[in-house]
This record gives structure tokens, sequence and C-alpha cells, in this order.
């Protein structure tokens, strides 16, 4: 009922729009920074969020993918931990890549999407289903790409960004760009930050309580052309963050939890002929502090350093045929309150190929072997081709086996960490259609994925306090998602309009009174769908989005009294450029527009209505 | 619509029916409210989340959920219940994670007063002197801020503290004093203190097992079930029962159990002591100088035996399944006949008798 009053006013906010304009599109010189995510994914889904569609996003990773993209979030309040489901899969099965690399959390395997911020990237790319043999561990359900591409062109830019918002929110973020043809330079620095005190909505008069947070971050890109055939690129990232959790109850405990998080990566490429060789070398730095009570200086805390080493040789055989071969090695030394100076080394050696047979037809084929002492040694594969039945229909289709290792709290937790644990392995499957027009495209994707030796934190036998990781479920994922982008334009009126919509069903199998029955997993929706309409007119544009999440189950057996139940949340924006050389744009936003009450996990409250002033400057 | 008509029909019968009971029950004895007698299940929730809640049994077998909510609409248990206690006509309801006791009238339900201030990390609570003591871990991983809150039941607030060695978990109260098991918070903790209720101070503290987590008094003994160390500790190790004489404050004899095993509840009934090992219930004579050979029974449709009692010839075992969804509870004859079971909340912990 809710949800079709919704469509109405979206449909309603769509006629409003048609007076509008947009960014037009500048073809620019870009080294990107992931080549393998293009070359190797041919056969997959794949969906670029850019800057524009950045800057108009909240700063954290999790608003900027709820709000376009299929995958679900589990977010605990708002600005505080979240984890997406991804297909189906749990937050430990998505991969995040930053510039090539996987910064996924060794401790709990997983990444925290609201600890990444978004405005320190050029864009980020959404790929769906496995991308294990590219990637390694955890792209099982997909993988989110954070990259900060290059320009090698005169150039001196600088972006401001600020805004202010309810609740004391503050958001700064400063970019400036120096390049020439020989060298090119980025910095971008961030800043968030919000008392994030709101009032619950709805009759309440409950608030909430210690949900502060701030977070600093700075991303630097640089690049230097040696030659022409050798090129050095070196990325660099600090985060730093303290948020205060909210609070469930008035009384409970007031908690604080920090992050600091490095990122270093040095690229040396060289090209000789038709070979192309790419060194880099990484250093991954990871750390927590939880204070379990702010007014005491007690916290536990944890730390892992991870050096990689990765050579990729591409070879291309002709102009149809395309290899790479990459080595790679990786080192992570742990330690903390529960972890005792612990060792993990992984090597891996991969092989991808991809083949045009025709113009209209290509496939790839890729193996990678992982070498561990710490769990098993999977052997991975992929398998992906694309066929271009028209000059308006694609079909593409995937098959690949992924894993998710053993997370360092799994394997080493003290006392309770299991040494004999196996990776989590799935085989999955997907066909992708493709309808595109000039203006127009519309992705259609059903997908099958079946994971085995799930892990999994369990009471142990008899009950009581001890919990201990095993490898003990098996999931069966299968669902369907529809990507859909538009851009008409009328006279000086443009149009952006895209939508997403996911049908999933991830069911595990639960002994429930001496019988085995499929029940889906906790915290995955059946429905998700997601809306915007953005416009432009001359100096003018505005946009609207719009997400639906359908309920969850937050229970294994599905309990049905502990439901979540099913959200609304809509979006609106408007800003004026009146720059006349450079583009100053000043704007306003409105979130959660019609004040949905709502929780998307159990007793975490999220915010009414709300509003946020921004300017945007660039020149 | 349907459904909505059939609803109403039955309200309106079923009216009819209580409107007609109340009147031919027109006994001398007038009951005190919709919860005398019966058995209060306290159901935790998890942590972190407000979805605790208390199951009500009444003595013809009949379950109500979340009880505590329907009679006082808008407040809910929150976070963590750990415990009742009752005392006079209130029941005091120690909600660990919201750091608060609810108290009510232990007949009606009806809130009476909800305790705040000077709680931190509450567990358990025991009466003695006219006063409440609440044990109080403090920070899990702070062992020297760890108190028994002295509560004043006339105006309900925390008059003051006692200040006790890490993880003081179960307190019983005899003859004027306190007798508070340290489990150990965090840690694993071996020791019993003894707190003098007339001067609110510890009179003595001394090591009994590792890890004791079940007290029963009975017939002038204190009955200690010690877990053992679990196996994450730095050295395992296997549980024991351990008496203590209740006029000396001194431990009268142990009983070890072998290997490494750890039991998991106590409970006392007609001179009898019952325990369990997993879902394996035990029994032997209080007076008993080894522990029996074989089980009683085991309780077979259990899977995570979270909550244990015996009484009036029946044993009550509340099964917290995935500690995720809502619990069992079951009740068994004393030799293992299962007679009932109902769905209750979620990790279910115990059984509290109204009576």
């Amino acid at each position: 009922m809710t949800l079709r009053i919704r469509f109405a006013f979206f449909l309603l906010m769509l006629c409003q729009f048609t007076w509008a304009q947009s960014d037009s599109i500048k073809l620019k010189e870009v080294v990107v920074s992931d080549s393998n995510l293009k070359k190797y994914s041919t056969s997959q889904s794949v969906q670029v969020l850019n800057d524009s569609i950045l800057d108009r996003n909240q700063p954290s990773l999790t608003s900027l993918l709820n709000f376009n993209t299929v995958i679900y979030f589990k977010e605990n309040g708002l600005g505080m931990t979240s984890a997406p489901s991804f297909r189906g899969t749990t937050g430990a099965q998505t991969a995040v890549i930053w510039n090539g690399i996987n910064i996924n959390s060794q401790f709990l395997g997983q990444a925290d999407f609201n600890t990444i911020g978004t405005r320190d990237f050029n864009s980020i790319t959404v790929k769906a289903g496995g991308g294990s043999v590219l990637y390694g561990s955890s792209a099982i359900g997909g993988s989110i790409h954070l990259n900060n591409d290059l320009r090698f062109k005169n150039e001196f830019s600088n972006h401001v960004f600020f805004s202010a918002g309810s609740y004391n929110t503050y958001s700064a973020n400063y970019r400036t760009i120096v390049s020439s043809d020989k060298y090119s330079l980025q910095v971008s620095i961030s800043r968030n930050s919000s008392d994030n005190d709101f009032k619950y909505p709805g009759n309440s008069d409950e608030r909430n309580i210690n949900g502060q947070y701030y977070n600093t971050s700075m991303n630097t890109t640089f690049g230097y052309k040696i030659n022409a055939n050798n090129t050095l690129k070196a990325y660099s990232q600090f985060y730093d963050s303290e948020r205060h959790f909210s609070l469930t109850s008035p009384n409970a405990s007031k908690t604080k939890y920090n992050d600091f998080n490095t990122r270093n990566l040095l690229e040396w490429e060289s090209q000789l002929g038709r070979f192309t060789s790419k060194l880099r070398a990484a250093h991954i730095g990871e750390s927590y502090k939880y204070f379990p009570s702010i007014t005491s200086n007690n916290f536990t805390y944890g730390k892992v350093e991870t050096s990689i080493i990765k050579y990729d040789l591409a070879f291309d055989v002709n102009d149809k045929i395309k290899l790479n071969s990459i080595v790679d090695y990786s080192r992570n030394k742990g330690y903390g309150s529960s972890i005792d100076n612990v060792k993990r080394e992984v090597g891996t050696a991969s092989l991808l190929l991809h083949h045009l047979l025709t113009e209209k037809w290509d496939y790839n084929a890729s193996i990678r072997q992982e070498i561990t002492d710490n769990y098993g040694n999977p052997f991975l594969f992929s398998f992906g081709t694309k066929y271009d039945f028209t000059s308006f229909y694609r079909l593409k289709f995937n098959a690949s086996k992924n894993f998710r290792m053993p997370t360092y709290n799994d394997l080493f937790w003290e006392r309770s960490g299991n040494p004999n644990l196996k990776p989590e392995t799935s085989y999955q499957a997907e066909i992708g259609n493709e309808f595109f027009r000039k203006n127009f495209t519309l992705s259609i994707t059903a997908y099958y994925n079946s994971i085995k030796d799930l892990l999994r934190w369990v009471p142990g036998e008899g009950g009581g306090d001890v919990w201990a990781p095993e490898n003990t479920d098996k999931v069966r994922a299968y669902g369907a998602e529809v990507l859909v982008e538009w851009k008409p334009k009328f006279g000086q009126n443009n149009f952006t309009i895209n939508g997403t919509y996911a049908y999933t069903v991830s069911e595990s199998q639960q002994l429930i009174k001496n019988e085995l029955i499929y029940k889906q997993l906790i915290y995955v929706p059946y429905h998700k769908l997601t809306g915007s309409v953005a416009y432009n007119w001359k100096k003018l544009s505005s946009y609207f989005q719009y997400l639906y999440n359908g309920e969850v189950y937050t229970t294994p057996f599905n309990n049905r009294a502990s439901k979540i139940k099913d959200y609304n949340v809509g979006n609106i924006g408007v800003d004026y450029d009146f720059g006349a050389k450079n583009s100053y744009k000043i704007g306003f936003q409105v979130l959660n527009l019609w004040n949905e009450n709502y929780q998307p996990v159990t007793s975490r409250q999220m915010p009414g209505r709300n509003y946020t002033i921004y300017i945007n400057l660039n020149f | 619509m349907k459904k909505f008509n059939k609803l109403f029909l039955t309200v309106l019968i079923s009216s009819a029916f209580f409107v007609s009971c109340s009147n031919d029950d027109d006994n001398n004895d007038e009951p005190r409210g919709d919860y005398e007698n019966g058995i209060f299940i306290v159901n935790e929730g998890n942590f972190g989340k407000t979805n605790g809640t208390i199951s009500y049994l009444s003595d013809d077998l009949s379950i109500e959920n979340n009880v505590f909510s329907l009679v006082n609409p808008g407040k809910i248990t929150g976070d963590t219940p750990l415990f009742i206690g009752f005392k006079d006509d209130a029941a005091y309801i120690v909600v660990n994670g919201s750091n608060k006791i609810e108290v009510v009238n232990r007949y009606t339900f009806k809130s009476i007063a909800t305790v705040t201030a000077n709680l931190n990390n509450p567990r358990f609570i025991a009466f003695a002197n006219g006063k409440g003591y609440v044990t109080n871990w403090g920070e899990g991983s702070d062992p020297a801020d760890d108190y028994v809150a002295v509560l004043d039941l006339t105006t309900n607030t925390v008059t003051s503290s006692i200040s006790v060695v890490e993880g003081p978990e179960k307190i019983i109260e005899n003859d004027g004093k306190l007798y508070v098991a340290h489990k150990g918070g965090w840690g694993q903790g071996n020791s019993l203190t003894v707190i003098n209720s007339a001067t609110n101070t510890v009179v003595t503290n001394f090591v009994v097992g590792d890890v004791p987590s079940d007290l029963v008094k009975d017939n002038g003994t204190l009955y200690i079930l010690c877990n053992g160390k679990p196996f994450y500790a730095d050295v395992e190790t296997a549980g024991k029962i351990v008496k203590v004489n209740l006029s000396t404050n001194t431990v009268s004899s142990t009983l070890d159990f072998t290997g490494i095993t750890h039991p998991g509840f106590l409970d006392i009934e007609d001179s009898k002591v019952y325990y369990t090992i997993g879902n394996n219930i035990y029994s032997m004579a209080a007076n008993a100088t080894s522990l029996p050979a074989t089980a009683l029974f085991k309780a077979s449709d259990v899977t995570n035996l979270y909550g244990f009692a015996v009484e009036d010839n029946k044993i009550y075992a509340a099964d917290a399944i995935n500690n995720q969804d809502p619990g069992e509870a079951y009740i068994y004859s004393l030799t293992g006949t299962k007679n009932k079971s109902f769905t209750v909340g979620i990790s279910p912990n115990g059984f509290y008798f109204n009576d």
C-alpha cells in the first residue's frame, strides 16, 4: 500500500522535472588504476558511479551504494558499522578493491562501509558476481572498486566541496590536480563529522544518544612518465575515524571505536613491444581500538600489517588474443588484545585469457591457484563469454569458482580460533541480457550461486558462553537483477533516469525440531528497488532519489514476529551553478523526504527528515 | 474481513465466558492479579538489542509471552534482562545491557519504578535487612570497579555500594548475610564473598572453585556449582560442586567432576541435588559423597540448555536453540518423561516461581 503511494509520488516528481539539463560528458585521457577490471569483466555486470553521482550523495559508501545499486545494507544506525549483502551473500563475501588491491579487514574479512569515504575517489565501480580469480578472497557476491585515475595533460584544477546539515553534520572535501604530459598529481582531503543526535521520527521523544562521529582522510595519487615506455605511479591513503556507537537503550554503557588505516601502493609499468609488465608493491595497515566505556581509558585493540608484491605480465598475442599472468605474494602480521602476534603468508598464481573471436563475440577464461600454510589451497577458475546478437541486444554468460579465506579472528582468536578451518568456496553462474540504444540501456541478469563450508561462529556443544568458528552451513542463492538507465533530452531539458531492482533468494539449511528446512538468510530482503531522476536545465539541476528495501528476517529460523518491516526513503536536491567560466554550485538537499520511521537493523533507529546545504566549487 | 468478523465473534463469546467465570469464582481467596502463582521465564534477547522479554507460564499451563510490555504499554523490558528477584509484593527485573532494574508488582506486573542511577552492568539481586543487593560488573574488562549496589526498597534508589573483587554474579541471602559468587566478568573468577547486611561490609572472601555459577542453599549448606575454566582459558579445568557450611562460612566438602567436564546448572528439591552436563540431567542425594555415574535422563529435545530448575516434582529446561530465534521451555517429570513444551522468547535463561 505505502509502496504504491511512494510510486505515485515518484511519478509526480518525474512530471515536475520536465524542464531541465545535464553535465555533458567530456572525454578525458585517463589512465585507469585497474585495467584488468575492464579487460576481464566483459561478461559480467559492471556499474560505474562517476563523480557527479559521488558529489550529490552523502559521503559514506553505505549511502552511495544503498541509493544507486542493488546491494542491500545492514546498517547499525546512521554512520555506525555497516555490512553489505550482495546477491544474497554476507558482508564478508563482498570484496572492496582499492586501486586493484583487496582491502577487506583481515580481522573480520569484510569492510565496514561506513569507514570508507567516497569523495576521495574519481569513480567507484560495482561489479556483480564472482571475481576471486582477479581479486582474491571475498569476491563471491561481488566487488566494489575504489578508483583514483590519473590524467597526463596540462592541468591545474581545484575542487572545493563543503556541506552543512542537520545535527551539526559537516562535510568538507578539497581536491587538486596538477599535471602535465610528464607527471600527474592528485591530492584529496576529506573531513566528515556529525553530532548525529537526531530525534527519533514519530511520536517518540527519544533521541539518538552517543552517535557522534568524525573521520578524516587523505588520498594522494602521483604518476610520472619516466619515458614513453615506463610509468611510475604511487597511491597513498590515510583514514582516521572515531565513532561513538549509538545506544539502543537510554542507560546502556556508552562505547566508542577508533579506526586508523593506511594504504600505500607503488606501481611500475613498462611497455616492451607486445608485453606490458606491471610490478606493484603495497603496504596496508589496519588498526582499531574499542573502548567499552567512554568514561574509562580501558580499551581492546587489534592491528594487522600487510605487505603485497604483485607482478602482472600482459602479452598481446595479436589484436584479438590477450594473455596475462599474475603472481602475487602477500604476508601479514597481526596482533592485539586477542590475537597473539601471528603471521600469515599467501602466494597466488593466475593465468588470464581474453579472446575476441569475431567483432561480436568474445570470451575470457582464467585460472588461479592459491598457496598457503594456514588453510587449504583453493584452485579457482572463471569463464565468461559475450555475444552481440544485434546492434541493440547482447547476451553474456559467466561461470566461476570463488572463495573466502578464514579471517584472522577465525584462525587466530586467542584460544577459540580454529586452525583447521577450510576456506568457503562458491560455484556460480549467471546469464546477462543487455538492451541498448543511444540514450538507453537495460540489463537483466539471472544468477545461481552455491556456497559451501560457510564460516560461522556458533555456540559450543551444550550451550553456554563459548562460541567458536566452524565450517558449517551451505547456502544456495539465486535471483535476478535489473539495471536501467535512460537519458532523454528535450531541447535544453536533460534527464538522467536510473533504476535498479533485485529479487534475491538466499537460503541455508536449518535443523528445526529435527527437520532440515531451507530458510532465507537473515538480513537478505527478497526485494530491493532504487530509482533516481536527475534533471538539468541550463544552470539549474535537481534530482530525486528513491530507495525501497523489502522486509527481512532477523533470525535463522525466519521467525515472523521479529521481521524488520520494509521501508521507503526518498531524497531530493536542487543546485544552481552561478559560475560563468568555472562551475560554482550552491545546493540544497532534503533527506528522508517523507520522514520515514525505519530501522535497518533491530533496535537501530535512523533519522527522520533532515536537511543539507552545500557549495561545490571547481576552478 | 471474514477474519475480522470471526475475531469479533470470538472476543464477544469469550468475554461472556470471562464475565460468568469471575462471577462463579467468588471465593474468599481473592486473586491478587493475573500473574499470581505461575512461573516467569526471563528471555534475554540479544545483547545490544532491546528484544529481551518476560514470559508467564500459569499454573494451568498456558503461556503468555512479552507480559511486561503487554501490561505496561509503551514500556519495553530492554536489553538483556538476566534475573527476576521477588520481595514482598514486588518483582525486580535486572536488565543488564540497559543498566536498569524494572520494579513491578509481582501479581499484576504493573510497573512501580525503573531504577537507573548508580548501576553499571547489573547482574543479579538478593534481599536482606529490608534492602536489595545488586551485583554489578562495572566495565567487564576492569577488575577494579566491581561492586554490590545497595538498593533502598522504599525509594527505589541505590544508596550505597560495596566494593568487591571482579565479576560478582549470583547472589543469595541467608540469615542476614549475602553470598556472592565471583564468576569473573570477562575472565574467570573462583571465589565467594560474604557480606554482612547490617553493616554493608565484606565479612570474608575465599576460594571455592573455578567459575562458580550457581548458588543454592539447603538445610544450612550452600551448594555452589563451579563450571571449571573453559577451553579458551589459560588452563582448562574441570567443574566441581562445593559445599559451604553457612554457620561457619567455610568449605565443608567438594565433589570433583572427572576429566575436564563442565557442568551447567544446579538445583535442589526434596533433599536431592539436580545438575546438568550438556543436556544430560543428573540427580543424587544431597548428602552424597560421590557423583552419579549415569545420567537420570537426556533432554534430547533441547539443543542449547540455557536455563534449568526443579520444582514440585517437575524438571524445567529452557532451550535457547540458536540464541536468535524464540526459545523453548520444556517440562519433564522427575524420571524424564516430557510433559509439555512452550515457545517463549529469545534466549530463555531460567524459571522464576512466583509463590
